[in-house]
């Protein structure tokens, strides 16, 4: 009982890593229809700029937060202002295999960079647990949950009650209309994708907390923020969280009691049949193409 | 012109290939031809889904990978002569594909996409974890499978030419074919070709099935080739990755496009990637990005475009 409690507990913070970076994927989705390939370096971005502030200057990483939003942002905001926003409007087959050109300059620049290497953010206060009763809570992994849960809800905040989240929204509704309406329709696809690769980005500075920092690492993160916002709904932005969730739960008791190299093929069966299922995500708020 | 000029360079060029191996060359010229051909096979097999209907499959890596073990395993645990185990290669490839196919090939082009990605990655799970997972000495996970050591380069050459003549050949026959028409249709307009009647689901399945019959056998050959294969070698995501940039450096949906893009590129690759590993991949990162801005059917349809433009003087029409 302790054991399936402990797994179902992993679950729980493994899923909310997943939302952190996910809920970025779920709103470029969500607004432009961009199913962006190079997520996943956008996370192994955030992880990188953490080590080399963490590891020359030794700040400490929670502190480079900041740093990566910052960046991250501007990185998106440029890459969508001059590059994507380019082929928006053509079928989205055109600027998938673009993002996927992206992902693999920046990958491998990265690798050429930064070599092979498998690197770590270890601090004083790393591997520092709570013991509740038999059970282990990493204070690092209830960090990135609380952090996921943060995004989530700042993510509906910015979107429901700012005035550009506002013009966000109704680009993504009716593009024409808001453009009538005198949105500078570019300009806020370059402003959420901006904000898309922040939380990202910031998602990346706390995983390299705890996960292995390397520059091949994106690919696997592109993929299960897909499945996530798969199960969650493609584009609506609580999704992300319940996806999160789900697959994480999923992951975690396969890792317990089968075998974890399997819970990658896990992860495309249950991908599988919500795709056939439901294509709308589990609360059924997505967006069906 | 060259409509009626071209089938004479085809068949020129196609017998001229099947005399180099007596022409003295050196061993590397015939094993970059080799391979260049079993690009062009790859390449057109994810041609022949992705290419005409506009269904982008990431994962075509993951019929190559299970053909290469369907061969490995009955060459080297069965003792099964190799045309036959290339053969069933194809068949099993083919037949995975139809379970696969059913369900993804009712989404939508970009969830396509992401499932047939995860299909491969899953497939690669599967092949490392199985034996551990169940405890059997099958599939032999990430140490691999050795093959018995196969004949020398000039056997692969002619194996590879007669394959990439296949593919081809039958993405020609497909191009003229009702079945071609049907496969284009759904590109231009799924709703619209359904509503005339086209069986959209079934077409699509069935040119799924073509290219994953072609895309095992591939594999069981190369495998053979290799002679020692392992889950990471052989559903490289990579390889997929150069199967789309291929096609679409040299035309997306165009019969000729896969030999122009994968010609192009084994040669960039040769040149660059003993030297400069990673140098390759981002030059290839760059091809795309310019590509689908600049260019983006390729440099077989925008020539194909160009000559329809000289002949007819009007804005062209058909791609």
């Amino acid at each position: 009982m302790l054991l399936f409690l402990q797994s179902l507990l992993n679950g729980i913070l493994l899923g909310g890593i997943y939302a952190s970076y996910s809920a970025g994927f779920s709103l470029i989705f969500g607004v432009m229809g961009v199913i962006n390939i190079f997520h996943g370096e956008m996370v192994m971005l955030g992880a990188f700029l953490t080590y080399w502030v963490f590891t020359l200057f030794h700040i400490d990483p929670f502190l480079t937060i900041p740093l990566s939003i910052v960046s991250l942002f501007i990185f998106g905001y440029l890459v969508q202002r001059f590059v994507i926003n380019r082929v928006v409007e053509a079928p989205p087959m055109i600027s998938y295999i673009l993002t996927f050109g992206i992902h693999l300059i920046i990958a491998y620049t990265a690798l050429w960079v930064w070599t092979a290497d498998f690197r770590t953010v270890t601090t004083s206060y790393s591997g520092f647990n709570a013991n509740i009763g038999g059970i282990i809570v990493p204070y690092a992994r209830l960090a990135t949950f609380g952090l996921a849960l943060f995004v989530v809800v700042g993510l509906y905040v910015l979107l429901y009650k700012s005035e550009v989240g506002r013009a966000i929204q109704a680009t993504a509704q009716d593009k024409e209309v808001a453009r009538l309406m005198g949105v500078n329709i570019s300009r806020i696809y370059a402003i959420t994708f901006g904000v898309g690769a922040a939380i990202t980005g910031m998602a990346g500075s706390l995983i390299s907390t705890y996960f292995i920092v390397f520059p091949q690492m994106g690919l696997p993160y592109t993929i299960i923020a897909f499945c996530v916002v798969v199960l969650g709904g493609m584009g609506y932005i609580p999704g992300a969280l319940f996806g999160g969730l789900i697959l994480g739960v999923v992951q975690s008791l396969t890792a317990t009691y089968l075998n974890s190299g399997l819970s990658g093929a896990f992860t495309f069966i249950l991908l599988f049949i919500m795709l056939i299922v439901r294509p709308a995500g589990i609360v059924g708020k997505g967006i069906v193409e | 012109m060259l409509r009626k000029l071209s089938p004479t360079i085809v068949v020129v060029t196609a017998l001229g290939m099947l005399l180099v191996p007596f022409g003295g060359f050196s061993g590397y010229l015939i094993r970059l031809l080799a391979m260049i051909f079993f690009w062009i096979g790859k390449t057109g097999c994810w041609n022949i889904i992705s290419g005409y209907t506009g269904y982008i499959d990431f994962g075509a890596v993951g019929y190559y990978g299970i053909g290469s073990y369907v061969t490995a395993i009955l060459m080297s645990k069965g003792h099964v002569p190799f045309l036959f185990s290339i053969l069933v290669s194809g068949l099993v490839s083919a037949a995975i594909a139809l379970p696969i196919g059913l369900p993804t090939l009712r989404l939508r082009g970009a969830y396509f996409g992401i499932a047939t990605l995860a299909f491969a990655e899953a497939m690669k799970q599967i092949f490392l974890e199985f034996d551990k997972t169940v405890g059997v000495s099958f599939f032999e996970g990430p140490h691999g499978i050795t093959l018995p050591i196969g004949p020398k380069n000039e056997f692969f050459y002619y194996i590879g030419f007669v394959v990439m003549v296949a593919v081809i050949g039958i993405t020609y026959w497909i191009r003229r074919a009702k079945f071609g028409y049907a496969l284009r249709a759904i590109h231009e307009a799924e709703h619209a070709a359904e509503l005339s009647g086209v069986d959209t689901l079934r077409v699509k399945i069935k040119a799924y099935m073509i290219s994953a019959f072609f895309l095992g056998l591939i594999g069981g050959v190369e495998a053979y080739w290799l002679t020692y294969i392992t889950p990471h070698m052989v559903f490289d995501v990579l390889i997929t990755i150069q199967m789309v940039v291929m096609s679409l450096l040299g035309g997306i949906g165009t019969v000729f496009g896969p030999v122009v893009g994968a010609s192009f590129l084994t040669i960039i690759y040769e040149l660059l990637h003993r030297d400069f590993p990673y140098t390759y991949a981002i030059i290839v990162g760059f091809i795309v990005v310019v590509v689908v801005l600049l260019m983006p059917k390729g440099i077989v349809g925008t020539l194909q475009v160009k000559w329809a433009m000289k002949k007819t003087r009007l804005t062209p029409s058909t791609q």
